[in-house]
Order: C-alpha cells, then sequence, then structure tokens
C-alpha cells in the first residue's frame, strides 16, 4: 500500500489488524491528494465500498473503505473536514459509485463535495435539505483517537496531531462557527 | 417536456425539474413509480424518452427512508437488531448477522461453534427465500404470471422452517450479540432435511418450465449488459458482479463463520446480461442447499450462545470494526464507531443493492423502456434496503 502511495503527500499511513477492525490500512490524505489516491485506487482496480463521514471533536472525518475483488483486504482512505468548512473534493469522477454515496453523506453530514455534478439530496426530502440529521451535538462529540485504530505507523507527518494522545488545541474546534448549526 | 413546461399540470416537483434542466427540445420526460407495479416498492425513476428509447434516467429514492443510522444512534446495540430485520425484508437474517458481526468484532466476543452453524443454515435458508421472491417477482414484471405461485409455494415452506427458531415469517430479529435466540429444534432440522429433496426435485421443474422458456429467453438473452469495468466503477456485487464473471463472494473473500469449513461453488457467468444474473442466482440456490445439507451433518452440540453474553443495556467497548456478510444482493457491510458511551456513536449500513442500483442510468441509457424494466428486475431491488 505504501508503495501505491508513493510520491503522494501524506498525513498518516497505518498498517491496521484485520481481524481486529476488519480493515487491513488506513490513511489519512490531506484534501488536495484525494482525488490522486482515487486515481491511483481506481488504477490498481480497487472498488469503493462506502463512503462515511464520523463527527468528531476535530471535524468531520470522511472515511473511503475501499475492497478488491481479487485479493483480500480493505483501506479506509480518510479525511478531515473542519466543521466550519467542510468541503472535500469529489471523487465522482474516478469512481461513479460515489455519485450517490457522496449525495447520501451531504445529507446526513452536510459535507460539501466539491465538483460533484448533481449534489442534489438524495434520501432527504428536498424541504429538509439543511437538518442534518446525523451532526451531533459539540459537547457531545468524541475525540477521532479515541474511536479509531492507530494500527501499526508506517508514516506519520510530524505535524499530523489527529491519532497521538497529546493532540493539542482540540477545544477550540469544538466552539467553532459550525457548532451551532 | 420543455415545450408543456408552462402548463401548471406538467410542472413537476424537485426531482423532475432538476432533471428537465438538461433536457432536448424534443424529448418526452417520463415519471416511473414511485408507485409502478415493476418497481417492487417505492423506487421512482424518471426517463427521457426519444420514442421508445430511454436517453438518459435518474432513480429518485427516499419514499421509504426510515434513518436507521440515526435511529442506532438513539439505541444501544441490543435494542437495534429489530432494526436489522427490518432494513432488507428480502435477506434479513444476513442484515443481522452483518450488524452483529460488526459488533462482535468490535467487542472481541468469540461466538460459539454451533451458534455459528445455526446462523449458517439459517441464513442459507434464508437466501433460497430471498432468490425465490426474486425469481417470482422478476417473472412477474415480464409478464409471466403463473411461477410466482410456485416459488411462493416453496418459499412458504422455507418460512415454516424459519419460524420455528425464530418466530417471525419476514423481519426477523433472531441473531443475538455471542450467538442466537434459540436453538435449532429436532422438529426444525426434521424439516430442513425433508426440505432439501423437495427443494432440488423442484429446480429441474423451474428449469424446464421457465428457465429454458423460449419467451423467457429472447426477453432476457443480451439484455442489460453490464462489464466488468462498470461493477468495480459503482462497486456493484453479489449476482450482479458474479452475472458478469467478477468471482466474487465474501463468503469466499472474507471468509467467516464455518464457510471455510462447508464445500460450495461460486457460480459466475460469463454472458454479462441479465440471463447471467439470472443463471448465476439460480445455481446459488442449489448451492445454499448444498451449503445447508453439509452444515446440519457436521453441526456440533454445544451453547448457542456464548457465556456471559451482553445484557441489553451492555455498552459497547472503544473502537471501530467493519463486518461484510454476503447477502441476497451482495456485500451486506455494517461499519460501527464506539466512544464507550451507552450507544454506539457511529453505525454506518452499506446496501449492496444501493451501489447496484446507482449503475442502472448508465446502462439503462439507450435500451427501450421494456428492457430498462427488464434491466431494473434483473438488478433484484429490495427498495427498503436502497433508502435505509
Amino acid at each position: 500500500m505504501d508503495a501505491l502511495f508513493q510520491g503522494l503527500s501524506l498525513d498518516y499511513l497505518a498498517a491496521c489488524d484485520y481481524a481486529k477492525t476488519g480493515k487491513t490500512w488506513q490513511v489519512f490524505l490531506p484534501a488536495s491528494s484525494l482525488v490522486k489516491a482515487a486515481e491511483r485506487l481506481r488504477v490498481a482496480d480497487w472498488h469503493l465500498e462506502d463512503v462515511l463521514a464520523l463527527d468528531c471533536a476535530e471535524g468531520f472525518v470522511v472515511t473511503y473503505h475501499f475492497a478488491h475483488f481479487d485479493k483480500p483486504g480493505r483501506v479506509a482512505i480518510r479525511v478531515l473536514a473542519p466543521h466550519d468548512a467542510p468541503n472535500v473534493p469529489s471523487i465522482s469522477h474516478v469512481f461513479d459509485g460515489a455519485l450517490w454515496h457522496e449525495r447520501e453523506t451531504r445529507d446526513f453530514h452536510g459535507v460539501i463535495f466539491e465538483g460533484h455534478p448533481n449534489l442534489i439530496p438524495l434520501l432527504l426530502d428536498p424541504d429538509m435539505a439543511d437538518c442534518f440529521p446525523l451532526r451531533k451535538e459539540p459537547k457531545s462529540r468524541a475525540k477521532t483517537r479515541e474511536m479509531l485504530e492507530v494500527g501499526e505507523v508506517v508514516y506519520c507527518r510530524p505535524s499530523f496531531t489527529l491519532m497521538t494522545p497529546d493532540a493539542p488545541a482540540e477545544g477550540q474546534e469544538s466552539g467553532g462557527p459550525a457548532a451551532t448549526a | 417536456m420543455t415545450r408543456y413546461a408552462d402548463m401548471d399540470q406538467v410542472a413537476g416537483d424537485f426531482y423532475t425539474n432538476n432533471f428537465a434542466k438538461t433536457a432536448k427540445e424534443s424529448s418526452l420526460i417520463l415519471n416511473l413509480g414511485p408507485q409502478h407495479p415493476s418497481t417492487h416498492g417505492v423506487l421512482r425513476v424518471i426517463v427521457e424518452m426519444d420514442g421508445e428509447y430511454i436517453l438518459r434516467a435518474e432513480p429518485v429514492l427516499g419514499y421509504l427512508h426510515r434513518m436507521h443510522e440515526k435511529m442506532a444512534e438513539v439505541k444501544t446495540a441490543a435494542q437495534f437488531i429489530p432494526n436489522m430485520g427490518r432494513v432488507d425484508y428480502g435477506h434479513a437474517l444476513a442484515w443481522n448477522w452483518a450488524f452483529l458481526g460488526a459488533v462482535e468484532k468490535l467487542a472481541g466476543i468469540e461466538v460459539p461453534e454451533r451458534a455459528e452453524y445455526v446462523r449458517t443454515i439459517t441464513c442459507e435458508l434464508n437466501r433460497i427465500a430471498s432468490h425465490l421472491l426474486w425469481w417470482g417477482a422478476y417473472l412477474l414484471d415480464l409478464g409471466a404470471f403463473t411461477p410466482i405461485m410456485y416459488a411462493f409455494d416453496d418459499r412458504e415452506k422455507v418460512l415454516d422452517i424459519l419460524q420455528m427458531p425464530t418466530g417471525s415469517r419476514l423481519t426477523y430479529s433472531y441473531y443475538r450479540i455471542g450467538g442466537v435466540a434459540l436453538d435449532l429444534s429436532e422438529d426444525c432440522l426434521r424439516s430442513i432435511r425433508e426440505f432439501i429433496p423437495w427443494m432440488r426435485s423442484r429446480l429441474p421443474m423451474y428449469k424446464d418450465l421457465v428457465s429454458d422458456n423460449i419467451i423467457l429467453r429472447k426477453r432476457i438473452e443480451g439484455v442489460g449488459v453490464i462489464e466488468p469495468e462498470l461493477c468495480r466503477r459503482y462497486g456493484a456485487t453479489g449476482p450482479v458482479a458474479r452475472g458478469s464473471g467478477i468471482n466474487y463472494d465474501v463468503r469466499r473473500a472474507e471468509p467467516y463463520s464455518v464457510y471455510p469449513k462447508v464445500d460450495f461453488i461460486v457460480p459466475t457467468s460469463e454472458l454479462k446480461d441479465a440471463r447471467g444474473r439470472y443463471d448465476v442466482r439460480m445455481i446459488e440456490i442449489e448451492q445454499s442447499l448444498r451449503i445447508i445439507e453439509q452444515c446440519v451433518e457436521q453441526m456440533p452440540e454445544g451453547d448457542i450462545l456464548v457465556k456471559g453474553a451482553p445484557k441489553p443495556s451492555w455498552k459497547a467497548p472503544k473502537g471501530e470494526a467493519y463486518f461484510a456478510v454476503e447477502g441476497g444482493r451482495g456485500k451486506i457491510g455494517v461499519y460501527v464507531a464506539s466512544d464507550g458511551g451507552k450507544n454506539i456513536y457511529r453505525t454506518k449500513l452499506r446496501a449492496p443493492g444501493y451501489s447496484n442500483l446507482s449503475l442502472f442510468a448508465e446502462v439503462s441509457s439507450g435500451t427501450i423502456l421494456a428492457d430498462a424494466v427488464a434491466i431494473l428486475g434483473s438488478l433484484d431491488l429490495i427498495i427498503p434496503e436502497i433508502d435505509r
């Protein structure tokens, strides 16, 4: 997996225990390299299983699960979208399956997928397009590292503190402008 | 559409108007559903037509949306189990299994061996019921009325068997965290042993009556060709992918429970059309019977619920887990993330029909409307699963 992402700008890459969490790799990316990573997975014949957002204290952890038809394993690609500007580039031109998954994630969490050709409500009524039912109250948001598996770290950008226990400055995030939305 | 855009009775709703923006001047916009009989529930498809031909199509979802993922946030894990029986009424036990598999993985709970066998037997019986439901309803879509009578006759026998341990006939919530609710009784096992040869004796009749029927063959052969590449782009799985020649079955790709111990084949078809998907499902019924037969033979004595099984108020430990099972329509995946609180923090349900249906827009463009109905049916759609 580290060979697949060679030369890409990564935040965090860790091998995970399949027996424990059902995935083999976990990758945190800056939003700018998401499309490139998706293209590489596409060329290597991975397919998109689902897209989901996890509303954590630090922001929305947008997770893309990929699996392969010929070999075992599951890759979780993750992008952190801040609460006040939850914008993530769309990968729907790389994986057409993302078209609906991204619309669903917009419905539930209000994550905006930039470049999506038709980001209209899919499962929720168009009249309640801005209610985002799966967003959490700021005080009940959990921290990322309490839930996500740390795994066996292969690479971690020194400035990336999301998965390390002494991550500073997340108290400010939960008081951000989007927290009241 | 655009020609009549100023007339009130054709000014559509949000989705029609959005769809009509890019319509051509000379084309017709037609709404299929959400109450159209061939859409199996409340699927709505907007199509733009040039004569009999579909220029483009767009499914509109959400008419059966119940926000199961929100309900998962406000219930404990044990309280959420009945929801899983209601996500997909066709193959409810597979959804039971996917959710509990994820919770058990998260908590590191080992399921007793007998319970694994009970789960496999009941899940495969449910798969047969699911495929029979699809078979009858699909042929009904295509204008053949009689086969659904035969299908429901046989499906009835499966439901009678499943009723004994589960207590319900459609929306099962039978599995528990760490096992199952009730053991298979001697009575139930005898019925299963009797059912296997009965179902086997029916399959040749299905083949003679329907599968080889020239009217059916002309209706589905060469219709709705899905290339393997398309399955990869859309993440289509299950009989849709296998009907396109992709040898992918979660029971083999990510082995769980007792599937590694039983002998069965994963049928694929190189036809890639509606016929290929039809053939795959018919062979899967035979293979499910094989699995059940072996499991009934091999099943050991023992507990059906792990000792010290979680109580309803049980809290899941911190962490995350993803668990996938093979359902009647493809890969069912459940992702759970817990912060150690009373309820699971986030539950994500990956419905196979959702990904399978999303390729419909691309496959149906350029076909005639009657073929689009044949394609929709061949995807085996269960709308509550897609809308969740």
